[in-house]
């Protein structure tokens, strides 16, 4: 009967964000908790000037979000999906039909690739929610492959196998301002103004009510039941939520590449979000950027080094999930909280 | 008898093609019975299955190449992945135990991108080729037509495999201890047994299973790095459709995909994939619990 | 809140009813044909002795499973079937007999978000700061069942007596008319025993409460009303009294016991 146990209720002192109504956090961290998201906004805004070469800073700001949207249904209601593939392609391939086939502009191919992934995220949602704990995974892992497949043979609007080609968005029009995005620094920018708008909310998400149920439902299920939560609609709206996050990372990332290869949907890219989630530390409002760039730059390094860079990311993974559970902002967080921060 | 039609296809086709769902649901039934043994008794999902399956079939393919014998094979397949998987659950997966439930479901899921890099260094990307061996070759007149030899075989040789498990399972003193410990690894405990060596023994024994799998499905395909992956999610939806962790549950969902992919490979040969993926949505709505699922853990 | 009401208002449906309820798992009887009535205020115990079926008895009158055959009715209106939500939602409380908390929540946010359950659910953004009253309320209970220097620790780093003390004040966050508290003593030493049942007691003054308890002598000091389950049956009903002279009970339980 008991909730599927998180990683959060497996940990030594695994108290992940610190976020209101948590106790025993020193003042310093609770400052930051409060600050949350300008904190990671300043981060977000010299990551270019810190990271190897531009274009790498806007993979680490899409994967971020997509780590960012996993993380509300992994890290902050305990639900371990492996199917977040089919959200992120989603919202991949619904900006980019937009763009190449119905020549929409960029800003509201955004919207028809989030909405695309928010419509995916309920069907899966409505199915995937009536199985409970490790069942869950797996559902939601076959589900994603359904429509993996379902995009696979659609190949008149996704370009099947080959994926979808010719997102060309070389310069953005606004109301009185126009940008190229040909310039990376340019690109960047107009990314983070969209991935900003998007922690921002995630941010009051997170301190809404709403959010103080997930976290009881993550915490202890049956007991949110009992208080009167209507636990499997809360999960839903939380799935859709962390779809529509994801969505539009992905709708971001079509624009990035200019291409959306099929492997986007692929079971392989959901996986990539758990292992994101779980490196940069799980339930953490920061982690999921940690691990975006330390899973974008391991990629980025050890492919220069060898082709079978999979081998290493796959041993690092196993590594962290035998000594390092809490990843590397959560055990950063449960040090600086020992300490008395 | 040829005259008559289903749906614009002749009978005998259609239960051609049953025959061959069959086949196809064998391997299924292996695949989901080592997922569901080592479920349903340990409470583990081991995300790595498909990948020992992988490695089952390319083990088995590497050493038909030496002997020349696929009875060789056959047996040193799943005996190599059942000592692999000693080694992962000794070595792995027994720190991870009263951690969370996800906890080994994720080093599992790290362990498959390990299995699946190593094996592309070791025989290349691009996969191998591999038929059926010479003695299974070639079709048997089965009463509607002419039905390939290696795909009965196969059909035999897993039931054959099922039925010994459901004897083990069943009749023998180890198999009481694997029933009572899936459903309560306390009374176990009670009983004197030192529960960490039955999971470590069900452990191997799924992963066998999913070696034996692998090495069988090679002549149907050749064997990939990547063939794993969707026997993975497959095995998933076996698993689901059956019931949570019920062997009875896995034989019956893996006999249904196979017959529900080989038919709709018939009708509309596009569909097959997400055929597969619309019986579980189907289940999921009308049944979440499985079709044999909650009637006791191995029941 | 609802006063006590008064002993015998002839009208008005007991508050929760029991008819003919039985739960089956497999080919296990747990629970058979059990019938009873609990009337508005004060506290009745439901007792027997380890495998009696109270816990099954429990959940099903709770609302975690449903029943196998019969019915629950709560102010003579059938709720039999509903989800557990909902009967959190009609007024009926519980505490576990496991301690059942938000681990890693603090102590005031493990009562804070229950109190939440009734009044906000779906409020996406907004801050949860800004619903003083929940904050207030929760203060207030947890000050009630001796919490009140323990707010800002976290449910988990609690001595078990405490964490009893706060399931209790998670279950009364959601402001309900009936209480149901399975063996809230369970685990306890002697003197948290003895502060728990002050508190049991208190908290009758304005509530009705249903607890389930296995050490018989310490609920015939407190309840208005005593139900015996033997071997998953009614064994017997009525004032502590009445029970203490029942041949039946005192062949199965107290002669055991004694």
């Amino acid at each position: 009967m008991s909730a599927p146990l998180t990683r959060i209720a497996a940990a030594e002192d695994g108290v992940p964000a610190a976020r209101p109504g948590s106790g025993r956090t020193g003042r310093w961290l609770r400052r930051a908790g409060r600050h949350r998201v300008a904190l990671t906004l300043a981060f977000l805004l010299i990551l270019p000037w810190i990271a190897p070469y531009q274009a790498l800073a806007v993979t680490i700001l899409v994967l971020g979000l997509y780590a960012l949207g996993f993380n509300l249904l992994f890290g902050y209601t305990g639900l371990l999906s492996f199917g977040h593939a089919a959200f992120l392609g989603g919202g991949a391939y619904g900006c980019g039909i937009a763009i190449v086939r119905y020549g929409l502009h960029p800003v509201l191919a955004l919207v028809a690739g989030t909405l695309l992934a928010t419509l995916i995220a309920a069907a899966m949602g409505v199915l995937a929610i009536r199985t409970r704990g490790i069942y869950f995974a797996m559902t939601t892992l076959a589900l994603s492959m359904c429509v993996y497949y379902g995009f696979y043979q659609a190949e008149s609007f996704t370009g099947g196998e080959n994926g979808l080609r010719g997102i060309n968005v070389p310069s953005l029009t606004l109301p009185g301002l126009r940008l190229s995005l040909l310039d990376p620094i340019v690109k960047y920018y107009a990314v983070l103004a969209v991935v900003g708008l998007a922690v921002w909310l995630f941010s009051r998400l997170l301190s809404s009510p709403f959010g103080a149920a997930l976290e009881a439902i993550r915490e202890n299920e049956s007991r949110a039941q009992a208080c009167g939560y209507d636990v499997r609609r809360m999960k839903l709206v939380a799935f859709v939520l962390s779809g529509a996050l994801c969505g539009l990372a992905g709708a971001l990332q079509a624009i990035h590449l200019s291409i959306v290869p099929i492997e986007t949907m692929h079971y392989s890219t959901s996986g990539q979000a758990v292992m994101m989630a779980l490196l940069g530390g799980m339930g953490t409002f920061f982690g999921p950027f940690v691990g975006a760039a330390t899973f974008a730059l391991l990629q980025d390094g050890l492919a220069t080094l060898t082709s079978h860079w999979q081998l290493f990311v796959g041993a690092i993974f196993i590594a962290f999930v035998l000594f390092l559970p809490l990843g590397i902002w959560g055990e950063v967080l449960a040090r600086l909280r020992r300490a008395g921060w | 008898m040829s005259g008559i039609t289903i749906g614009g296809f002749p009978l005998d086709l259609i239960g051609l093609q049953l025959v061959t769902g069959i086949a196809l649901g064998a391997i299924y039934v292996l695949v989901g019975i080592g997922l569901s043994l080592i479920f349903g008794l340990m409470n583990v999902v081991n995300f790595a299955h498909g990948a020992f399956f992988m490695v089952g079939a390319y083990v088995g393919v590497f050493l038909y190449g030496y002997t020349g014998s696929f009875w060789v094979s056959l047996v040193a397949a799943p005996l190599a992945m059942g000592l692999l998987g000693l080694a992962v659950e000794r070595v792995l997966v027994r720190p991870l135990y009263g951690r969370g439930i996800d906890d080994p479901l994720l080093l599992t899921f790290g362990l498959s991108y390990v299995m699946v890099e190593s094996v592309r260094i070791a025989f290349g990307l691009t996969g191998l080729p591999f038929g059926a061996p010479p003695e299974l070759r070639g079709a048997v007149d089965i009463g509607i037509g002419y039905f390939p030899l290696y795909r009965l075989f196969l059909i035999a040789f897993s039931l054959a495999v099922v039925g010994a498990l459901w004897l083990f399972i069943e009749r023998t003193p180890f198999g009481l201890v694997i029933r009572a410990g899936a459903r309560d690894p306390q009374i176990v405990q009670v009983l004197g047994i030192e529960i960490a060596k039955v999971w470590l023994a069900v452990f191997a024994l799924g992963c066998a299973l999913a070696g034996l799998a692998g090495i069988l499905a090679a002549p149907l395909q050749g064997v990939t790095p990547e063939m794993g992956i969707p026997v993975l999610a497959e095995a998933f939806v076996v698993t689901v459709v059956g019931g949570m962790g019920s062997l009875a549950g896995a034989v019956l969902a893996g006999l249904i995909v196979g017959i529900v992919v080989a038919m709709t490979s018939l009708v509309a040969p596009d569909m097959t994939k997400m055929a597969i993926f619309a019986l579980m949505a189907l289940v999921l709505l009308v049944r979440p619990r499985g079709l044999l699922g909650r009637a006791g853990a191995l029941g | 809140m609802v006063s006590a009401a008064p002993l015998a208002v002839p009208a008005a449906p007991p508050i929760l009813a029991a008819q003919g309820l039985g739960k089956r798992f497999g080919h296990f009887r747990a629970l058979s044909g059990v019938t009873v009535d609990f009337s508005e205020g004060g506290i009745t115990a439901i007792i027997g002795p380890n495998g009696a079926g109270k816990s099954t008895f429990f959940n099903l009158i709770s609302g975690a499973f449903p029943p196998s055959e019969g019915r629950v009715l709560f102010r003579g209106q059938d709720i039999t079937g509903r989800p557990p939500h909902h009967f959190a939602r009609m007024g009926i409380a519980k505490s576990f007999q496991i301690t059942n908390l938000f681990p890693h929540l603090s102590v005031r946010e493990n009562v804070r978000v229950a109190a939440q359950a009734r009044r906000v659910r779906f409020a996406f953004f907004r801050d949860r700061a800004a619903y003083p009253e929940l904050t207030e309320r929760a203060e207030a209970l947890l000050a009630e069942v001796g919490l009140g220097d323990r707010m800002d620790r976290l449910a988990r780093e609690l001595a078990h007596g405490e964490q009893r003390a706060l399931e209790i004040a998670v279950a009364l966050a959601a402001e309900p008319t009936l209480l149901l508290l399975d063996e809230p003593t369970a685990g306890m030493s002697p003197e948290e025993t003895r502060d728990m049942m002050d508190l049991v007691q208190r908290l009758a003054e304005t509530r009705t409460l249903i607890l389930v308890e296995h050490k018989m002598k310490l609920v015939m000091g407190l309840c208005r009303r005593l139900v015996v389950l033997h071997q998953g049956e009614l064994l017997a009903e009525g004032s502590p009294d009445d029970i203490r002279a029942h041949p039946e009970v005192r062949r199965v339980y107290l002669g055991t016991r004694a």
